[in-house]
This record gives structure tokens, C-alpha cells and sequence, in this order.
């Protein structure tokens, strides 16, 4: 176990492969400590860019893959505490000026398969739900899972649930859906648990041949705008016409 | 253009080289060649580039024919290969060695007696579409439309004419023991999660034998045995996860995380098998057995070096 030099908070440095590093924080989900981590991987990989081939960040842990043939592990753990030294002191500077990219969402029944089950098992109008669920601002805590989706957080304590016990074999593209203190957006088809309160008629990412931009990027703020059914079918159409072009 | 026209797929086959190892921050599996050592092999006796693209065949039953005469070689599990022209009797192809497929003849691959993954290398690599910097295929991104599309039979596969130069210099040689037949040790890097656990129950893992369930494929290896309970109060959260990494979901049976994993998990993780042992591992089929043991990360690197030195070209 290590610490970081100003906050005295253990953040753990630990080898996970012959050529990856594990880093941990403490265990919980805070933007101010993910805004330290997206800092620390920025300042590491632009700083060691020669060394460092890849790295991904999560809600209080962040994962660096490196050319062990180059660098001694011992070294880059040097590179590790120094960048978490400084991004702390930088933290203390900057304040995050990033503006909220708003998401229409449609939660008519037609479409947000689980809404009702939700409220039943929150115990709370399906009303309230729309409404705990878009009155929020969440932060973008971590990409995986699939191309373009994107966890968010944090969900108000009354909408946490587990993950359905049986998944779906198909959730569809576009569903905006719960788990946990999570939310989140599927940008595809694909297999999910998690429980359907809603549809966006956007993208969630822009690709063409050699590139891939998710509409989502880590730290940014998140709003879900509630729309109808009239908006939705037109924003539908407006992004099935913009995808043909 | 010269190309290769798959006539038979009984199995799974794809389009993999090294992987796609620099797209996982944007949820990318990292994906690539299961057996990294027949495919960086097939690629040394072709003397191409180590990451050109080639054909990785699980369980054989795959045929193909050229449209121009071509060199290739297979490597990974042995599917008794042969050639069929029109009017000779069949000839059969040795794994490890290049061979020479004429134009109009036919290449067959039978179901392997051992192991599961083949590789079919052709010399100069196949010509075909890469995506973020790899031609490798993931079987759960395939509906995404990235890059190439979900091989299936009669799909034409592009090679350069110009690499089939009559007079090519095969870097054959004698085969390698690198797979072996008996029981698998896995060599594992622990994690911080496992130290934490005392010497008592850590030896819950490193005392028993493993069996390999069906349930086990190019995205993860599941593994049946004793139940192990290590619960895990300090890491709720999910967490960037490795190829290799050793999960233990609340059942309690292990599961080996393999090329095609996603890139963030929550599962507990005790460690992470070496990268070495992993491409013995893709080679395993379901029922045969692996044990557990303990290595630094000193021992681990040396062992991977020593691979990549092998395969420098």
C-alpha cells in the first residue's frame, strides 16, 4: 500500500500482468477522486507516452499497460506516485468547467419495458421515477462493457436495485436503463440485466472507417431531458436521416 | 485481385492477428490470435510481419480453394490436412511446414484429435479490413459492422500476388513442444486481493485440480472444482480487468478470462494466469484438467520476454 503525498489517502499500486499496473483508490464513488484519476492517467500516458501503450479508468481505479522490455516496474511505480503528486497539486488549481450534454429520453411504456416493475419494486409512482431519474446530474465514470456505453453516476438511493436475475438475451439500441447506483445507455443491441426505464433516439457514438467517437467522454456531466412521443418519433426520424447520409 | 474462397466452415473460424490492445479505453475487447504461439509461428515460417492477419479455425472442418497459386502453412492443433486436385490422389499437408496451394486445388481440414485452434497463414498475410488498428474479429462486435464481416462459406479472402514468388525460402523447422498433453500448471501472478487472505486459505487454490467445463470459449475459460470462497468487502466496484485475470464470481467457481474479454469487470479477482501459459491454456479442451501455481512478477516477465525474444523478427 502507497500514498498519495498531499491527501495521505492510501492509493494502492499493484502489478496485475507481466505488463499491466492496477492503481486503486478508496472504495467509493466521488467525483472529486475521479476527477484526481482522470487526471493522474492524462498527466502518466502524456508524460511516458513512450512506454505506455494503453490505460483505462474506472470509478476509483485506473489500469496502465506498459512496455515491460523498456521499463522496470519499480520505475514506473516512480512515474505512478509522482503523476498522482501532481495531478493532486494541479486539483487544488483547476476547476472543471465542462458543459452538460443533455440526453432526450422517451419513458413512455411502449418502450421502457421494466418502468412499471421498478416503481412496483421501489414502491413509488412510475411518475416519481421519471422524475428521480432525470432530475439528476450524473458524472461519466467509466467506458466498457461495449463500444460507446458508458457508466453513470450516481443514481438516487431510492431507484437502487440489482441486476435482473436472468439477463436479456437482447436489450435493444438506444434503451436507458438502471442497475445499482448506475445508469446507463445502450449504444447497440446487445445482451443486458439491467432494467429498462427508458429510449433515447440518439446516437451514442460516431464511427467511419478508421475511427471511433463515443458521444460520452469520462468526467463529463449527464442530464436525461425528458421528452413525448411526438419529439421522440421526430428525433428518430431527423437521426435515421442523418445516419443515411 | 487474388483471393481464397471458403468452401467449408463447420466450426468457428475468424480473422485475428495480435489483437486490438490500444482500443480498450473505449470498450473495445482487446481480442486477437487465442494461441499466440502457432499464430506468431505460422507468421515466422512465412517470414511475414509477426502481426499479419491470418485465419484462426476451431475444431477444423474447414475447406478453402485459391484463386492463384499460393504458399501457406497451418499451425495449432493438427487437422490431418490435405490437398484434392482433379486428378492426383490427395496430399496430405504437414502442420509446421509451408506448402504450396495451386490454383483450382482444394484445402481441407478435418476435425483435430487434440486441441482446438488452427491457423492457416498464407505469405504476405491476408489483405483484409482492420479497425482500430487490428484485423481481429470479436464474436460480440461483430453485429457493430466493424471491419470484416462474420466469416461464413463462399466469402472471398484477398492475398497479394506479388508475395507468392515461386522461388520462396521456407524458414521450416523442427517442431517446438510448446503445448504439452498432460495436466496444464498455470502459473499466476497474485493479486493484492489474494494477499490478503491467509497462507491456510489461499492453499484452497493451489491444492487442488481444475477441470475445464464446456461453458469455456474464446472470451473466458470456465473451471469446475471446489468451491473457494473469497469474499471481498474491499472491492465492490468494477475495475479495468486483464486477459488472464482469475475471477471468482459468488459461486465460487473460477473463470479465466481469455482474448475476447470485455474490459471491465466486478467480479473478485485472485490473480492473473501468465500470458504464456494463457496460449497453452486456448489450446485446452473442455474436461481436461489445469492446477494453480504462484509466481513473481520478475518470473513471469522473464518467461514472457523470453516468448517475445523467440518471435522478434
Amino acid at each position: 500500500m502507497l500514498y498519495g503525498y498531499l491527501s495521505m489517502k492510501p492509493v494502492s499500486i499493484f502489478p496485475t500482468s507481466e505488463e499491466s499496473v492496477l492503481v486503486t483508490w478508496p472504495e467509493k464513488v466521488c467525483p472529486v477522486q475521479h476527477q484526481l484519476i482522470i487526471s493522474t492517467e492524462k498527466l502518466i500516458t502524456s508524460q511516458h507516452d513512450d512506454v505506455i501503450f494503453e490505460s483505462i479508468v474506472s470509478y476509483n481505479s485506473m489500469i496502465l499497460y506498459y512496455h515491460f522490455q523498456h521499463i522496470s516496474y519499480p520505475q514506473l511505480q516512480q512515474h505512478i506516485l509522482a503523476s498522482i503528486h501532481q495531478a493532486e497539486i494541479n486539483a487544488q488549481i483547476e476547476k472543471a468547467t465542462q458543459k452538460t450534454v443533455d440526453i432526450p429520453v422517451y419513458y413512455g411504456d411502449e418502450v421502457a419495458w421494466d418502468l412499471a416493475e421498478v416503481a412496483k419494486q421501489c414502491k413509488i409512482s412510475i411518475e416519481e421515477v421519471v422524475c428521480l431519474h432525470s432530475q439528476r446530474t450524473y458524472r461519466a465514470y467509466a467506458l466498457g462493457f461495449t463500444p460507446g456505453f458508458c457508466y453513470l453516476g450516481s443514481l438516487d438511493k431510492k431507484l437502487r436495485l440489482s441486476r435482473k436475475s436472468t439477463p436479456r438475451v437482447a436489450v435493444p439500441k438506444g434503451a436507458v436503463a438502471i442497475a445499482d447506483q448506475q445508469t446507463a445507455i445502450y449504444p447497440n443491441i446487445s445482451p443486458g440485466g439491467w432494467h429498462i426505464i427508458g429510449q433515447t433516439p440518439i446516437e451514442m457514438f460516431q464511427k467511419n472507417e478508421t475511427s471511433f467517437q463515443p458521444k460520452l467522454s469520462l468526467g463529463q456531466q449527464i442530464k436525461f431531458i425528458p421528452i413525448n412521443k411526438q419529439t421522440y418519433i421526430e428525433l428518430t426520424e431527423a437521426n435515421n436521416k442523418g445516419c443515411q447520409k | 485481385m487474388s483471393y481464397l474462397t471458403i468452401t467449408k466452415l463447420n466450426g468457428h473460424a475468424s480473422i485475428q492477428d495480435l489483437g486490438r490492445k490500444s482500443a480498450q479505453h473505449l470498450g473495445f475487447s482487446a481480442s486477437g490470435a487465442a494461441d499466440e504461439y502457432s499464430y506468431l509461428l505460422a507468421n515466422q515460417l512465412l517470414n511475414n510481419d509477426p502481426s499479419a492477419p491470418a485465419l484462426e479455425v476451431t475444431l477444423g472442418q474447414f475447406s478453402l480453394t485459391a484463386t492463384d497459386t499460393c504458399h501457406m502453412v497451418i499451425t495449432g492443433a493438427d487437422c490431418q490436412a490435405f490437398i484434392v486436385s482433379e486428378k492426383k490422389t490427395p496430399l496430405n499437408v504437414p502442420n509446421n511446414q509451408v506448402f504450396t496451394l495451386t490454383k483450382g486445388h482444394e484445402l481441407h481440414l478435418l476435425m483435430p484429435k487434440k486441441q482446438l485452434h488452427s491457423y492457416i497463414a498464407i505469405a504476405g498475410g491476408f489483405l483484409t479490413k482492420r479497425w482500430l488498428n487490428s484485423a481481429s474479429q470479436t464474436t460480440t462486435e461483430l453485429p457493430l459492422g466493424f471491419g470484416e464481416k462474420k466469416l461464413a462459406i463462399g466469402q472471398q479472402l484477398c492475398f497479394s500476388t506479388v508475395e507468392q514468388s515461386s522461388a520462396f525460402q521456407s524458414k521450416n523447422q523442427p517442431p517446438h513442444y510448446f503445448h504439452q498433453d498432460e495436466q496444464l500448471a498455470l502459473r499466476f501472478l497474485p493479486s493484492a486481493f489474494w494477499q490478503k487472505y491467509t497462507l491456510e486459505k489461499q492453499q484452497q487454490l493451489l491444492t487442488q485440480k481444475y477441470q475445464i467445463t464446456p461453458k469455456s470459449n474464446r472470451m473466458g475459460y470456465r473451471l469446475s472444482g471446489k468451491s473457494l470462497h473469497f469474499h471481498d468487502k474491499y472491492s465492490l466496484l468494477s475495475k479495468p480487468v486483464n486477459y488472464g485475470a482469475i475471477q471468482l464470481p459468488d459461486d465460487g467457481q473460477i473463470i479465466i478470462l481469455m482474448k475476447e474479454r470485455q474490459t471491465i469487470g466486478g467480479y473478485p479477482v485472485l490473480g492473473t494466469v501468465i500470458q504464456t501459459d494463457l496460449y497453452r491454456l486456448s489450446q485446452k479442451r473442455p474436461g481436461e484438467y489445469v492446477n494453480f501455481v504462484a509466481v513473481t512478477l520478475e518470473q513471469a516477465q522473464a518467461q514472457l520476454l523470453a516468448f517475445k525474444t523467440k518471435f522478434a523478427s
